[in-house]
């Protein structure tokens, strides 16, 4: 496996507070990477750093390099960064009418100069990536007027169109009801190019994730496969709360439960009776 | 041709066609065959070619390049900001030029035929460059608006305070002025709003895509490689240039960056090529036809332009808002 992403002694302070420390892992091409962690413990501010958004990486109070196939990010102009990364976000709100066409056009941003035109084989490009997100039909469509989960799909799709070799995605499954959270993971896991992505439910990331990236208070914790990563002891000690690690029936995928210890109790408060 | 074509192209012979009936209006009767003789040069009657050519073909062509101007400001203030209120007089464009115009109505005399747009072309660039300094130092773009509006205040109130203390003639002639009118346009004012809107529209078809890009959002654009505060800031630039020379020799016209953008979402399309290619033409159509009406509906006088934009764009968003509340 080449290394696409090669991040070394990262660090960023704002007034006395660590946003990140001492970050070091690299990227492998093809590889699917989760970033867990708790709130605040640095997901998004890694993100940023990788796509060095708004320059953030020339900022005094930021140390440590993020190299891109062996040379340094910060070298990069804001057109080639788009070229190599994609980025979808949480939440993309029009307050215009924007049809799904309209926002896969976007995604040829970063490969048109000025003044030019959509090409045939742009418009071909559009439909292609929308046949693999299974959203031929809603080209038309008004962007707005998709659920959560399709408009997520169109914006994968305009990265697939942004023909970048690493998709990076802030949150994917947010906002999203169970069917639509698996669908859009499962999207993205097939479409074979590499992915970094933040996630909130650590065993969606564990089933979707070849690895994963444990983040608490700015520091890297953990780096490795679910199974490695998801440790009850290593959980309970960052989340705060008694952890279980079991494994899926179905899938065989690492899970874990956290509970409450009153509400163990409570639980086999009411269970003692019945269990008699 | 697909249908967003077909609709520009039908525009752009309506564009034509206004323009030329445009100029048939006016109180000297000149019907469309004398007007079609003068055109192509064999025109027998020696005042209406005067007519036709040194004030019905000027205020015409100003009309034609005012609209398109005005609606064009507009349409890139909106798609940049993300704002369908934005209007390149919320950004104090039309009180800096005012304040220009009663500077120089009050400490000059005469001359004011030079001095009244150049000092009105000043005051609406100094506002913006106020606004954009304000914007600066908050360092949010996105305020720009907000700021306008204090600095449209401002503007306002000292030049009401200079003319309450001024010479009434001289606070008469600035009311007028900006009451926007096109009665005492040139030829030459054509060609400089004309290379103005030229050098936007150049503008805006290079970077389209990018401000397409704003649309979703900040963020979305710059992880598409758009510097978003540069370009913000050009658009607005080019946006102050466009409006201050168009009010400088206009006066004061108030509600088509607002109201022709609004009408191109709903037939055209949203997206900035889109946009302004049409409310370039409808602002265009839409400002021909209301200097018609400035000029022609009473028989020895002219209503001013402004006051006739303002009637038709609040009563147009009064409608706006009536038919949003039926479909919700």
């Amino acid at each position: 496996m080449s290394t696409l992403l090669n991040i070394s002694g990262l660090s960023w302070k704002v007034l006395n507070k660590t946003i990140l420390q001492d970050i070091n892992f690299t990227v492998n091409k093809g590889e699917v990477i989760g970033i867990i962690g708790p709130n605040g413990a640095g997901k998004t501010s890694l993100l940023r750093c990788i796509i060095n958004q708004a320059n953030i990486l020339t900022s005094a109070n930021i140390s440590g390099s993020v190299h891109l196939k062996n040379r340094l990010i910060t070298q990069f102009s804001a057109k080639e960064i788009a070229q190599h990364f994609a980025l979808v976000m949480q939440k993309n709100d029009s307050i215009f009418a924007l049809s799904v066409q309209d926002v896969m056009k976007m995604g040829l941003l970063p490969h048109k100069s000025l003044f030019s035109l959509d090409s045939d084989y742009d418009k071909s490009q559009i439909e292609l990536a929308l046949s693999k997100v299974g959203l031929s039909h809603a080209l038309e469509s008004l962007f707005n007027q998709l659920s959560g989960g399709e408009q997520q799909r169109v914006l994968i799709a305009r990265a697939l169109v942004q023909a970048s070799q690493i998709l990076i995605l802030d949150e994917p499954t947010n906002h999203l009801d169970v069917y639509y959270q698996h669908q859009v993971l499962q999207l993205v896991n097939k479409l074979n190019i590499t992915v970094i992505m933040t996630v909130h439910d650590l065993n969606l990331a564990s089933l979707y994730c070849q690895r994963l990236l444990l983040l608490d208070k700015g520091q890297l914790i953990c780096d490795g496969p679910p199974k490695e990563v998801l440790a009850p002891e290593q959980l309970s000690k960052i989340f705060g709360l008694p952890c279980q690690q079991n494994f899926d029936a179905i899938t065989g995928a690492t899970q874990v439960s956290f509970y409450l210890e009153e509400n163990c109790m409570q639980y086999s408060a009411i269970s003692e009776p019945l269990s008699e | 041709m697909n249908k967003v074509s077909t609709s520009l192209f039908a525009l752009a012979i309506l564009v034509i066609l206004s323009a030329l009936a445009a100029i048939t209006f006016g109180p000297a009767d000149i019907d469309s065959s004398q007007l079609m003789a003068c055109l192509v040069g064999s025109c027998q009657n020696q005042i209406a070619n005067i007519i036709i050519w040194q004030v019905r073909i000027p205020r015409v062509l100003v009309a034609l390049v005012a609209g398109m101007g005005l609606a064009i400001a507009g349409a890139i203030l909106q798609n940049t900001t993300r704002n369908p209120l934005a209007d390149p007089y919320l950004f104090g464009i039309v009180s800096g030029a005012g304040l220009g115009a009663t500077i120089a109505n009050i400490s000059l005399a005469d001359n004011l035929t030079i001095a009244l747009p150049l000092a009105a072309f000043l005051g609406a660039l100094f506002s913006v460059v106020i606004v954009v300094f304000i914007a600066k130092v908050l360092q949010r773009m996105e305020q720009l608006l907000l700021a306008g509006v204090a600095v449209s205040f401002m503007l306002a109130s000292i030049t009401q305070f200079i003319l309450y203390f001024g010479e009434p003639f001289a606070t008469n002639r600035v009311i007028f002025w900006l009451m926007g009118s096109l009665a005492r346009v040139e030829m030459s004012n054509f060609y400089v709003i004309a290379s103005i809107l030229l050098i936007a529209m150049i503008t805006v078809f290079a970077l389209h895509r990018q401000i397409d890009a704003l649309l979703l959002g900040d963020e979305s654009a710059a992880s598409l490689g758009v510097d978003v505060d540069k370009l913000r800031l050009l658009m607005l630039g080019i946006c102050a240039a466009l409006t201050a020379t168009i009010v400088a020799y206009c006066g004061g016209i108030g509600f088509v960056g607002l109201m022709i953008p609004h009408i191109v979402r709903q037939l055209i399309g949203v997206t900035t090529l889109k946009l302004i290619i049409g409310s370039a033409l409808i602002g265009a159509i839409f400002l021909i036809w209301v200097d018609v009406i400035a000029r022609s509906s009473l028989p020895h006088a002219e209503i001013p332009i402004g006051i006739i934009t303002s009637a038709l764009g609040s009563i147009f968003f009064l409608f706006i808002m009536y038919r949003s509340r039926a479909i919700t």
